[in-house]
């Protein structure tokens, strides 16, 4: 008696993990948004034709880019965070302190790329 | 001041869904959740399952979700949550009664590190010594209580069961950094299992959730080096 086990995606996002849930979370989205990226790619090529130039337009349109460069950048700077607390463990002690210099890391990049891609969306 | 506890409740004879019930009852800032769910039961509503045992954060048994972040109802005060208090069970294991899980999947896992200690060397006729530093290398380990709070926390257990689990890492920790036992290999092995440590996604959850403040990540992060080098030490 009693319910089945069952963790739901939204129950997995409900849970209040704080800073490290949310790289977490945001860990899986880029990794996902990075196979659709690929994907789009792909097909586009094998695709030709009207189908490959329409998909052609999704990923080369600037929106699409900045969410794709999120994905990117921050997949590889979280898993390079990863890494560097699985290679040394001592210093997860500091694993506050690591996500802050991800984060530190992580924001001017992405916003100077994100202004470079409207800017070249925009003025051409 | 008034406090308002939003508590999971499912009873398997009655209800086909769980449901949420709320209860108001008067409170103190230094009240803790379990002091108020002991409140409900005794005087609103006796129909309220929950374990408990010593109320004082050793046993592990009232572990639950409070406010969406898993701790020890014993632990927490109404200073720390708020007025509005949303009370739930422990994520990742079969609800049998409102905030009462089955624990036996996550016993199960804990059994499989063998938490005990191996030496086969024939007894001493007094203890069998260690060093200050030597004892020191697992301390953080031995604080387990086995209340759930870290493994139920883990987004890999939520996925299965059959993951081994923060808890039982730790567990397998205390024992493998221990100088005097003689199955650090053997339990190396299993850890290393495809439901082990290479399922750690190092999110942290474990080492914030845990009431005893061990360094859950840390211990894992050990573990995972001990298989790649064979240091111990």
């Amino acid at each position: 008696m009693g319910l089945k086990r069952n963790v739901s995606l939204k129950d997995g996002l409900r849970y209040q993990g704080k800073g490290p849930m949310l790289t977490y979370i945001l860990h899986r989205i880029g990794g996902l948004g990075i196979v659709i990226f690929v994907a789009t790619h792909i097909l586009s090529s094998y695709a030709g034709g009207t189908v490959g130039v329409f998909l052609n337009t999704i990923y080369e349109h600037w929106i699409f880019q900045i969410f794709i460069f999120f994905c990117a950048l921050f997949h590889a700077v979280n898993g390079l965070r990863i890494v560097i607390l699985d290679l040394w463990p001592k210093l997860i002690e500091h694993q506050r302190e690591a996500i802050w210099v991800e984060w530190a890391v992580f924001l001017p990049i992405y916003a100077i790329a994100v202004l470079v891609i409207v800017r070249t969306a925009l003025g051409g | 001041m008034e406090i308002t506890i939003k508590v999971f409740r499912y009873n398997p004879e009655k209800d086909k869904k769980p449901s949420y019930k709320t209860y108001k009852l008067e409170g103190i800032e230094t009240d803790r959740v379990l002091d108020l769910l002991e409140k409900v039961k005794g005087y609103q509503d006796g129909t309220l399952s929950f374990r408990r045992s010593c109320a004082h954060g050793i046993c592990g048994s009232d572990a639950m979700r409070i406010n969406g972040f898993n701790r020890l109802a014993c632990k927490t005060l109404v200073r720390d949550t708020g007025a509005k208090i949303t009370v739930e069970p422990i994520l990742g294991l079969r609800v049998i009664k409102d905030l009462i899980v089955d624990m036996e999947p996550f016993f199960d896992n804990y059994k499989k590190v063998m938490p005990w200690f191996i030496n086969n060397d024939p007894e001493p006729e007094k203890e069998r010594l260690q060093s200050q530093e030597d004892r020191e290398r697992f301390d953080d380990t031995t604080k387990c209580i086995l209340c759930a709070c870290c493994t139920t926390s883990c987004p890999s257990f939520w996925a299965s069961d059959e993951y081994i689990g923060p808890a039982a890492f730790v567990n397998a920790h205390r024992f493998i950094f221990d100088s005097r036992d003689q199955a650090a290999a053997e339990r190396l092995k299993i850890v290393n299992e495809i439901m082990g440590v290479s399922r750690c996604h190092t999110v942290f959850n474990c080492t914030l959730a845990c009431p005893r403040e061990i360094q859950i990540t840390k211990a894992i992060g050990e573990l995972k080096a001990a298989l790649v080098t064979g240091n111990l030490k």
